[in-house]
């Protein structure tokens, strides 16, 4: 992105046709729905990854009718920001397609990958959307930072600060801002990976609360990242466009984060997926981001491996691979807790489909964020073994396990087995997962590889 | 069935309808032609509405349909409260609200308003003078306008869970700024329990619109009686 070009978007946030915002989502509501009748884009339960190239490119364009037509709400300003087809399509083909994260040794690099692709997906992990309580919190970034596959950590959040309710906007947000940078760069030291890009500090909820949290020395460098947030849907304000303003002149990497609902504005599968790849053009136009991190949520159950859910993203997935070179990550979000052998199903469906459709990996996020520090190191493992062992599988293939895996789990989405906290699962001395929780890991990775899984892909 | 069954039932398919057409016009014409066939605002509420709202409520929690659909439903009786219902009860002598004033919302984070429109206009048809503050309301909002609206009771919906950590703030919001005697604070919505509106220290819970009514009235009642807020 040009430096000017944050000038123009603010000049048409400013000048941009006025609208209330219920106006907005009934607009965006309606053209969803003519979109999804017009591109004849249709949800089959019976296949939840369709390979069907005709369907995510119908996708692609149904999403691009819509943001060109629709737009982006400024909630600042009540206005909508809007952009010719022609911008759209010039900002999506000079996206980055490559993304180096983190440091010396510890850098990865996270590319754009595309359908049944044989390159690994690049594995995020860390508390993103599971609060923590202060004591825990140190805990479960080492447990995610220590393990092998894992590449990037997300510093999550904690709510207080030395017990004290913290409050955006206030001085305890910008204290609890820095330090929950500074345990999240403790975690990655201390796990002997001290150039690991992390990728959020999340307790900040303001631009002043994340900017504190900027710090070379014990807080985020330049090679690791903040999430610059949508608010569902196609909607932003300055408080966010002024994210992407510091984290250009700091050099940090912009993250992305849409956390499209799924039943919400969209509707149902198919307009969920229109709506969805028209955030992540928001992402491309607005924030100009080095990589987009997709939070597909569910209305009531405030997760993505329901049947709507697993289409959603992988239907999502195929229509970035196919018409993009965005660097695409996934967030797979469960309704489950540690301990608990749902938590890994959720997980396994998660990584196979979002792999094979062409993301880069995040997880877990667990029980739906209802339960503080029941998250762990030991499932983001598993969704990176589970990733990895997906990279020889078809879409058919990954259809396939959906449908195998989901009646181990989908009667628990409406009563969850949220499963126990931390110190109950890890031995909080060792930081290792204890040995129920260790057994019932090993139990399920034996079951996916006597159903076909070939766990141990380079 | 009775001509008075059969006629509510005619206007309820109509509403139907509108709501599916995402119509409001044909809503506000169906609402004023059964008050001018004699159906009072609140029967008219009880016959029509609330049983349309309901049933998209339920067929929502089984996302048999999906947001959009409430939208509309919101849309249409929005217009049908401020064009028709209102009206005629202010004709009525209903713009003296006795029973108290209730300032409410869609917590911070939720855009939902189906819930909230259907307490709101319960509330109203039932003597209440409200102050709906429409969507996405954050806890220092509810707080102002509570204030500038001197109001007894500030009335909270939440259909996202994510949205209830801002109901609870504006809980501790209205503790922190010394004004739990002032206002009665009170919840709902698909995901609020009782126990959680207890836990959080709220004074009131409705499980619907109707409950919703009962619990503004008794603590009315309760404040008449003893004006100190229990808590202080």
């Amino acid at each position: 992105m040009q430096s000017n070009w944050l000038i123009e978007i603010m000049k048409r946030a400013q000048t941009g046709p006025f609208m209330k915002e219920n106006e907005f989502d009934l607009l965006l509501a309606k053209r969803i729905k003519a979109l999804v009748k017009q591109y004849g884009i249709q949800y089959d339960p019976n296949n939840l990854v369709p390979a069907d190239d005709g369907l995510a490119d119908r996708v692609f364009q149904a999403a691009l009718d819509l943001f060109v037509d629709v737009g982006v709400y400024c909630q600042t300003t009540e206005r909508c920001i809007r952009f010719s087809r022609d911008e759209v399509l010039a900002l999506v083909a000079q996206a980055r397609s490559e993304i180096v994260l983190g440091t010396g040794k510890d850098a990865v690099v996270m590319r754009h990958r595309g359908v049944e692709d044989p390159q690994r997906a690049v594995m995020h992990s860390g508390p993103t959307g599971t609060p923590c309580t202060e004591r825990y919190h140190p805990l479960i970034l080492l447990s995610c930072a220590q393990e092998p596959l894992v590449d990037c950590l997300g510093a999550g959040s904690v709510s207080t600060y030395f017990g004290a309710k913290i409050l955006p906007g206030s001085p305890l947000e910008i204290l609890g801002s820095r330090r929950d940078a500074g345990v999240a760069r403790e975690a990655v030291r201390m796990a002997g990976r001290p150039g690991m890009h992390i990728n959020d500090v999340a307790v900040s909820l303001t631009c002043a609360g994340k900017m504190a949290a900027l710090d070379p020395a014990a807080g985020l460098r330049p090679s690791d990242g903040f999430l610059v947030s949508q608010m569902v849907e196609l909607k932003t304000d300055f408080d966010q466009l002024s994210r992407v303003a510091a984290l250009y002149n700091y050099g940090g990497v912009i993250v992305d984060l849409m956390t499209p609902l799924i039943g919400g504005v969209g509707g149902a599968a198919p307009g969920t997926a229109v709506v969805s790849v028209a955030d992540h053009l928001l992402g491309v136009v607005l924030y100009d981001a080095d990589y987009h991190m997709f939070s597909l949520t569910h209305l009531h159950y405030v997760n993505n491996t329901d049947p709507l859910g697993i289409w959603v993203q992988a239907v999502v997935g195929q229509a970035l691979a196919r018409n993009t070179p965005i660097v695409a990550l996934n967030d797979i979000y469960v309704v489950s807790g540690p301990g608990t052998k749902e938590l890994l199903y959720e997980c396994a469906v998660g990584a196979i489909v979002g792999t094979v459709c062409g993301f880069n990996m995040q997880g877990a996020g667990t029980t739906g964020g209802f339960r503080a520090d029941h998250t762990t190191g030991l499932e983001a493992r598993f969704i990176a073994e589970v990733s990895r062992a997906s990279l020889s599988l078809s879409r058919a293939d990954a259809a396939g396990w959906a449908q195998a895996l989901l009646p181990r789990y989908q009667e628990t989405l409406t009563n969850p087995n949220r499963g126990k906290p931390f110190p109950e699962v890890y031995d909080v001395e060792t930081v290792q997962p204890k040995e129920e929780w260790l057994a019932m890991y090993h139990a399920v990775k034996d079951e996916l590889a006597g159903l076909g899984l070939k766990f141990g892909n380079p | 069935m009775t001509q008075a069954e059969t006629d509510l039932e005619a206007y309820r398919n109509i509403l139907q309808q509108a709501i599916e057409d995402g119509a409001p016009a044909a809503g506000v014409q169906m609402a004023q032609e059964a008050l001018s066939a004699g159906l009072s605002p609140l029967a008219f509420f009880r016959g029509v509405i609330e049983p349309v709202l309901t049933d998209i409520g339920e067929r929502f929690s089984r996302l048999e349909i999906f947001l959009p659909e409430l939208m509309r439903a919101g849309m249409v009786v929005k217009a049908i409260q401020a064009q028709v219902l209102e009206p005629a009860i202010r004709a009525a002598g209903g713009q003296n609200f006795s029973e108290g004033t209730v300032v409410i919302g869609t917590a911070q984070g939720d855009i939902h308003d189906i819930g909230k429109n259907m307490v709101a206009l319960m509330l109203q048809v039932n003597g209440f003078r409200v102050v709906d503050l429409g969507t996405n309301i954050n806890p220092k909002a509810f707080i102002e306008a509570a204030r500038r609206e001197n109001a007894d009771i500030i009335a909270m919906s939440s259909l996202l869970t994510p949205s209830m950590p801002y109901i609870r703030d504006t809980v501790q919001l209205a503790e922190g700024l010394g004004l739990r005697g002032r206002f009665l604070l009170i919840a709902g919505g698909a995901p609020v329990t009782r126990a959680w509106a207890e836990s959080i220290g709220l004074d009131g819970f409705g499980e619907d619109a109707v409950e919703a009514v009962e619990v503004c009235r008794r603590l009315m009642a309760n404040r008449r009686a003893a004006p100190t807020h229990p808590s202080l």
